[in-house]
């Protein structure tokens, strides 16, 4: 390789911008005839046919070269009086370049013919080479620039931003736009997107009722002011992140402290944590903010230390990793899937790239090599998780408090369990005595290396000790009747202190577990720690992904293509941990980077708008889709780090624009068959509600929904045939528990919640992007058939019942309003009327048609299937 | 009274049992469906369509034998070489270094370097069966007692050798997430023969699928994606309504109006508010029908044992292939049967040996069944998984991934069997002889059933989309249905 390329490769885009006398002071050694011609493309030619590809034109590349632009070939190696390059920078015939320019000086031609005549060499970059200086050739690999505002209509736009975008995009289409959504529809569109909930009549009366230009922009901060708001969006970064409560796969152990990240991430939601701060947070708290969270035994915490514990929860993201738990897999390999997930996942949410194919190979369509892959892999090697104790006031002072308590009761049960131990010793050897000696050896051997003989013969003996208990153990079926009068006295006095301890110890909050285990349960969370120096694995790259198959040794780095020349310092000696994470959260953390606000400012319009502008979310590289609008993408890319990187902020900005505000009806048939999945947001995209959103949905219209925030996930209660063979992890909790928000639902990998499984929740197995949307028959048979359902359906009619009296045509009006927003129209409150008074009538026949009581019980069942069927219509699914 | 619609390119045939309207009187999601479906005609005027069940039974485009397909997917990718394709060279030259022949650049494996590796010939015996003769490994002894009735197609590829893309590929014709499945395909081609199951449905044995695109309806109207059913206990959750039955039927009726009248207020083109409406009546019926579909209590002893019922080792697989033969003759139009336990990267025989015990009596049963309840003709049998295995020793006998040549047979449908079509190379690494693609296969399924895969399209995002995207020329039905 010649060491020149080095040096040279950084500051040809430099030198792009630079006049010819400026690079004769970076030439100090004389360049190859390649890399002059080079720097005369470079200088001369690029800026129309390097990325922008004018004419089809790409001069960067030799194949590039060779297949030339709509005019041919620009190169005939060898020949350089036929080829066009040098045709045109010698102005023979018509074609002159660079257009409206002097000719090249005759010392550059010389340059350009004698490289062609000499067979137009291009010296290989090789991969090793430090492309860092070179404009990428793909879009999202550049900075965001900031584009102006396009004109709408020939006019300069003085509306909301996005529009402009929007409008400009549409008139080149030809498409119309749809008229804006009423009122009604806006509030429910905008209550379900912020927080995930319906509004309540009153909350729709309220907007209705105020005129004010300024009604909905208030709707949207009180929206954003509710701690629901965290709750919803920070699901979603839930999918992104592959949040799990288990480990997954056979073993699926179960990640009891899991949920103190899904908190932490839902609180940073509400905060309005900048997403600079919330991704350094996540990937390097630990190394950014190293303070020392010890205890200390001290009351009082300071808040400093408060703080830097809260965002070492969030690295809290790399325990979520899925993890086999099986011994058979060796720990190289279970470090090396470790490994895996932390960058595919890191990629996928931070950046928006699928590393992962660089696993095994150069990436196939984005410009990433297999040593990029490593060297982000090697970020990560010198970490592990951990669980530290988590540190509140009310823990610190119950635990303190209660200690004793504890203590006591862990002394008296140990009591118990001596008396226990030396009764029953003394039951199994009184029993043994009762049998021959040789019968007695023979049972004193081990099963595994007694002889069949000696089997036969201890068989008996074994026989007559189960009867009694657990000869191993030492336990006993029946201890209460083989105590002597004084040992019972002893074991009734034991029993009555352990009673009195029992009283003692407070009731902690995790329900499922007994007093006693509360000793041992210390608040924890997982989060991302230092392995020991020694222990820090080395990387090496791996041929074609296979482990075992070491090629060369790398050291922590970022990719190439992307690090524009910054990288990572190595550490200075061999026993040093790499403290690497800080620095690749700094740099994707950095305002200028290609990807990280991109990546989230989509992913914000995605969750806005049902659809991305780039369609694949987690894949900004080649094999994703090509953003819809992109000038809107980089506008909204840079406006979210102008605004400090809020995400209210741009919530505000994003709903406030007509776009979003648009109706989602299909009112022009040739729009719709023109771009029939609205790819240029001609109309607002009608949503099926997610899994949680039904959930939640259904559990507020019945008025059931408590709306308590944080803490741990519970389960709910399993129906038969959903736990065959299945590993459910059972976490006990009480019936308020189970009306909970869903996105307290516990997750677990092997394990989906039947009803989730069916209305598409993603496999938290790796990040999603994009939740699928299916109608299949089982989720109408969710809504008829379903327990929970038909429970909520009851709870709702009672609710009726409670809010507006004896008044049948009060309840269906009440049911409109607070399930769908809306009040019925004249038409369906005569049918539902009718509805009503038919299931009330079958109801009555097949009760006791005589007793008062009876008809009333009749029309109560009768209301709770009226809520059924309101629960059943597609309007409370869907969000227009 | 049968009505005509123009429908798909093609003229559509709507038997009046199967309308709603007349025959049932409370479904209305068809209106909307149909409507979707002559989105032009509907575009146009008003009245020029009359209302058609998405899910009708329509008319194939030309005459064929084969009404419904049973897919056994075989997940992780079977070996060719130990099953269906022998190859007595690779035998011979077992431990040995690849011949540099064999060697060339595009053979892009996902774990091993294809010259560096040594031969692993197959640990299998094979043996000629049948009148035809047709050589089949001892991993499946029992199906080779059918073998007159298998069409082997040993030179099967495609280009990607990671299971998620592979298998997509495979069930979808694309690596891209967002394209129908086959099965989607087939009922959107042909409709559905029953009013009480879904058209199309998926089970699996063991791990399940990781995603549901391979069942999904892609782009096509959602009404055509497949149900996923479980193969005991309840099939599906939720069947058992709380309620009185006839209340049921009437809260069902009500919101199937309220629903239409929600669709018809300017929602007309959300393909998946109609689907919704039909998915109600569809799932009303499957209250009833799915319990007494996975019931096998009346099925007599012989035919337990035929499926292999009465084994542990068996027994699993064997009830799903009874289910299929109970779904093909309740007129399920696809069903798709998954079975994991190929991906051999070690000790790939003992693998297969393992998971062909758990298929061969299973799988051999079903063909003797159908075939002696007069169903074999009408049902095409699919055996296949995302790609075969190297001739190479990946490391401990194992073998790596391979698209580039592999088998799929299939039988019934009208097939005549007791043949082997194309050849692999003599180690089996690739597909030489009458090379048939995944969109050659696709068209095969789709020309075996009477579709012409060039003219079952889907207008989607500027043009009219096929399952076989621009390829499907070597269409082998003519040869599978020749004597």
């Amino acid at each position: 390789m010649n060491p020149m390329r080095m040096k040279f490769l950084p500051v040809l885009a430099l030198l792009a911008g630079l006049s010819s006398s400026a690079t004769a002071g970076f030439a100090q050694e004389k360049p190859s005839p390649f890399e002059s011609v080079q720097a005369i493309l470079a200088e001369n030619c690029l800026s129309c046919h390097g990325a922008a590809q004018m004419s089809g034109l790409d001069l960067r590349q030799r194949e590039s070269f060779l297949k030339g632009g709509s005019r041919g070939p620009a190169l005939v190696p060898g020949k350089a009086e036929d080829s066009l390059l040098f045709q045109v920078a010698a102005h023979i015939g018509e074609l002159q370049m660079p257009p409206e320019s002097p000719r090249l000086p005759r010392e550059k031609l010389d340059l350009i013919r004698q490289w062609i005549d000499a067979g137009a060499v291009w010296e290989d970059s090789s991969s090793d080479a430090d492309p860092a200086g070179e404009e990428p050739d793909w879009w999202s690999f550049r900075k965001p620039r900031r584009p102006s505002l396009p004109p709408v209509d020939g006019k300069e736009w003085q509306g909301n931003p996005i529009d402009a975008f929007v409008l400009a995009k549409l008139r080149e289409k030809s498409l119309p736009a749809a008229p804006p959504a009423d009122k009604r529809t806006l509030i429910r569109r905008a209550y379900f997107d912020l927080i995930g909930l319906p509004p309540t009549p009153e909350q729709v009366d309220r907007f209705l009722e105020d005129d004010s230009p300024r009604a909905f922009q208030s709707v949207v901060n009180e929206l954003l002011d509710s701690p629901h708001y965290g709750e919803r969006w920070g699901r979603h970064w839930l999918d992104v992140v592959r949040y799990a409560d288990s480990a997954g796969f056979e073993t699926d152990a179960f990640f009891p402290h899991a949920w103190r990240y899904r908190d932490y991430v839902i609180k940073s939601f509400n905060e309005d944590k900048p997403f600079d701060r919330f991704l350094q947070e996540q990937i390097a708290a630990d190394e950014l903010w190293p303070n020392n969270l010890d205890l200390e035994g001290s009351y009082a915490i300071p808040v400093e230390k408060l703080r830097a514990l809260e965002a070492r929860v969030g690295t809290g993201l790399y325990g979520l990793v899925p993890q086999t738990g099986e011994s058979k897999m060796d720990a190289s390999r279970e470090l090396n899937e470790i490994l895996t997930d932390w960058v595919d996942t890191t990629a996928s949410a931070f950046m928006g790239l699928t590393l992962g194919c660089a696993r095994c190979h150069d990436h196939k369509f984005d410009p990433l090599s297999q040593k990029d892959y490593y060297r982000f892999q090697a970020i990560f090697a010198g970490s592990d998780t951990m669980e530290i104790p988590v540190v509140t006031k009310l823990s610190m002072f119950h635990r303190s408090e209660s200690y004793s308590g504890f203590l006591t009761l862990a002394e008296l049960r140990w009591t118990h369990r001596l008396l226990e131990k030396k009764v029953s010793r003394r039951v199994f050897e009184a029993r043994k005595a009762e049998f021959p000696a040789e019968v007695v050896q023979a049972f004193e051997i081990p099963d595994d290396d007694r002889t069949l003989e000696q089997e036969k013969l201890a068989a008996p003996l074994a026989e007559a000790l189960k009867k009694l208990g657990d000869p191993n153990g030492l336990t006993l079926l029946d201890l209460e009747k083989h105590l002597t009068p004084q040992e019972k006295v002893q074991r009734k006095e034991l029993v009555e202190k352990l009673g009195h301890a029992v009283l003692k110890v407070p009731t902690t909050e995790a329900s499922h577990q007994t007093h006693y285990d509360a000793l041992f349960d210390i608040p924890k969370a997982v989060v991302m720690g230092h392995r020991q120096a020694e222990l820090v694995p080395a990387i090496h790259v791996l041929d074609r992904g296979d482990l075992g198959k070491n090629l060369e040794k790398v050291e922590p780095g970022l990719p190439r293509i992307l690090a524009n020349g910054m990288d990572l310092e190595q550490p200075s000696s061999e026993l040093a941990v790499p403290r690497s994470r800080a620095k690749l959260a700094l740099w994707l953390s950095r305002p200028d980077h290609p990807l990280t606000a991109r990546v989230l400012a989509n992913r914000l319009w995605q969750w806005h708008f049902g659809s991305g502008i780039v369609s694949t979310p987690n894949d900004f590289g080649r094999m994703g889709a090509e953003p819809s609008h992109p000038e809107l993408l980089d506008w909204l890319a840079t406006e979210l780090v102008r605004r400090g990187w809020s995400l209210k902020s741009m919530h505000r900005l994003v709903m406030a624009s007509e776009a979003y505000r648009r109706s989602s009806q299909y009112f022009d048939p040739a729009a719709a068959q023109a771009d029939p999945n609205n790819l240029y947001l001609w109309r607002m995209n009608r949503r099926r509600l997610e899994a949680e959103a039904l959930w939640d949905a259904l559990h507020a219209a019945s008025g059931t929904l408590n709306r308590k925030l944080g803490g741990r996930s519970f389960c709910p209660t399993p129906e038969e045939g959903d736990l065959s063979g299945k590993n459910w992890i059972r976490v006990y909790a009480d019936p308020e528990e189970q009306n909970r928000r869903a996105v307290y639902i516990l997750v677990q990998r092997n394990f989906g919640f039947p009803m989730f499984e069916t209305f598409d929740t993603p496999d938290p197995a790796v990040s999603c992007s994009v939740r699928e949307v299916t109608t299949v028959p089982p989720q109408a048979l969710f809504f008829l058939n379903d327990k929970m359902v038909f429970s909520q359906a009851q709870a709702f009619a009672d609710r009726l019942v409670r809010e507006v009296g004896d008044d049948p045509s009060g309840w269906i009006r009440q049911a409109w309003r607070v399930a769908l927003g809306r009040e019925p129209t004249a038409r369906e409150q005569e049918e539902a009327g009718t509805l009503l008074e038919s299931l009330t009538d079958s109801e009555v026949k097949a009760g006791k048609p005589d007793s008062l009581a009876g008809k009333g019980q009749a029309r109560t069942r009768a209301l709770t299937q009226l809520c059924l069927a309101v629960f059943n219509l597609s309007e409370f699914s869907y969000v227009d | 009274m049968p009505m005509d619609h123009s429908c798909c390119n093609r003229q559509m045939t709507v038997r009046s049992r199967r309308e709603f309207l007349t025959t049932s009187g409370f479904g209305f999601g068809g209106l909307a469906l149909g409507y979707l479906l002559n989105r032009e005609q509907a575009l146009g005027s008003v009245g020029a369509s009359a209302p058609v069940n998405p899910l009708a039974s329509r008319a194939p485009h030309f005459p064929a034998k084969g009404k419904s397909v049973i897919c056994l997917y075989m997940k992780g990718g079977p070996s060719q070489m130990d099953s269906f394709d022998p190859k007595p060279l690779l035998s011979r030259l077992d431990g040995q270094p690849i011949p540099p022949s064999f060697v060339t650049k595009d053979l892009d494996l996902q774990f091993v370097k294809v010259e560096d590796m040594k031969l692993l010939g197959s640990r299998r015996t094979f043996r000629k069966y049948g009148q035809s003769g047709l050589e089949i490994s001892d991993l499946f002894s029992r199906v080779g007692q059918h073998a007159d009735d298998l069409a082997v197609i040993r030179s099967c590829y495609h280009d990607s050798f990671i299971h998620g893309p592979a298998m997509s590929v495979m069930l979808t014709g694309s690596v891209r997430l967002g394209h129908p499945s086959v099965g989607a395909w087939v009922v959107y081609g042909l409709g559905s023969e029953t009013e009480n199951l879904p058209a199309y449905v998926a089970m699996s044995e063991g791990a399940g699928v990781s995603t549901k695109a391979v069942y999904g309806a892609g782009f096509l109207p959602a009404a055509y994606q497949g149900t996923f059913m479980r193969t005991e206990g309840n099939p599906l959750r939720n069947l058992t309504p709380p309620i009185d039955p006839g209340n049921q039927r009437k809260i069902l009726d009500q919101v199937g109006r309220w629903n239409q009248r929600h669709l018809d207020q300017q929602r007309q083109d959300d393909s998946r508010l109609a689907a919704r409406l039909t998915n109600y009546e569809l799932a009303f019926r499957m209250q009833t029908a799915a319990p007494e579909l996975i019931d096998i209590s009346s099925e007599p002893e012989h035919v337990r044992q035929m499926y292999g019922l009465n084994s542990d080792n068996t027994a699993k697989f064997g009830r799903m292939c009874l289910l299929a033969r109970r779904m093909v003759e309740r007129g399920v139009r696809f069903i798709q049967l998954y079975k994991s336990g190929w991906d051999g990267h070690t000790e790939n025989d003992q693998l297969h040996v393992g998971s062909a015990a758990k298929i061969d009596q299973p799988i051999a049963g079903l063909i003797s069944d159908l075939k002696q309840r007069g169903l074999l003709d009408s049902t095409l049998l699919v055996w296949t998984g995302e790609f075969g295995r190297t001739p190479i020793n990946q490391g401990k006998m194992g073998r790596d991934h391979n698209p580039y040549g592999f088998t799929t047979w299939m039988a019934g449908g009208g097939i005549r069997g007791g043949k082997a079509i194309g050849a692999t190379d003599e180690l089996g690494f690739r597909a030489v002889e009458d090379r048939v693609h995944v969109h050659d296969l696709h068209a095969t399924i789709l020309s075996l059933l009477g579709l012409d895969h060039e003219k079952l399209t889907y207008f989607f995002e500027g043009r009219n989309r096929r399952l076989t995207d621009v390829g499907g020329q070597n269409d082998l039905s003519g040869k599978l249905v020749a004597g």
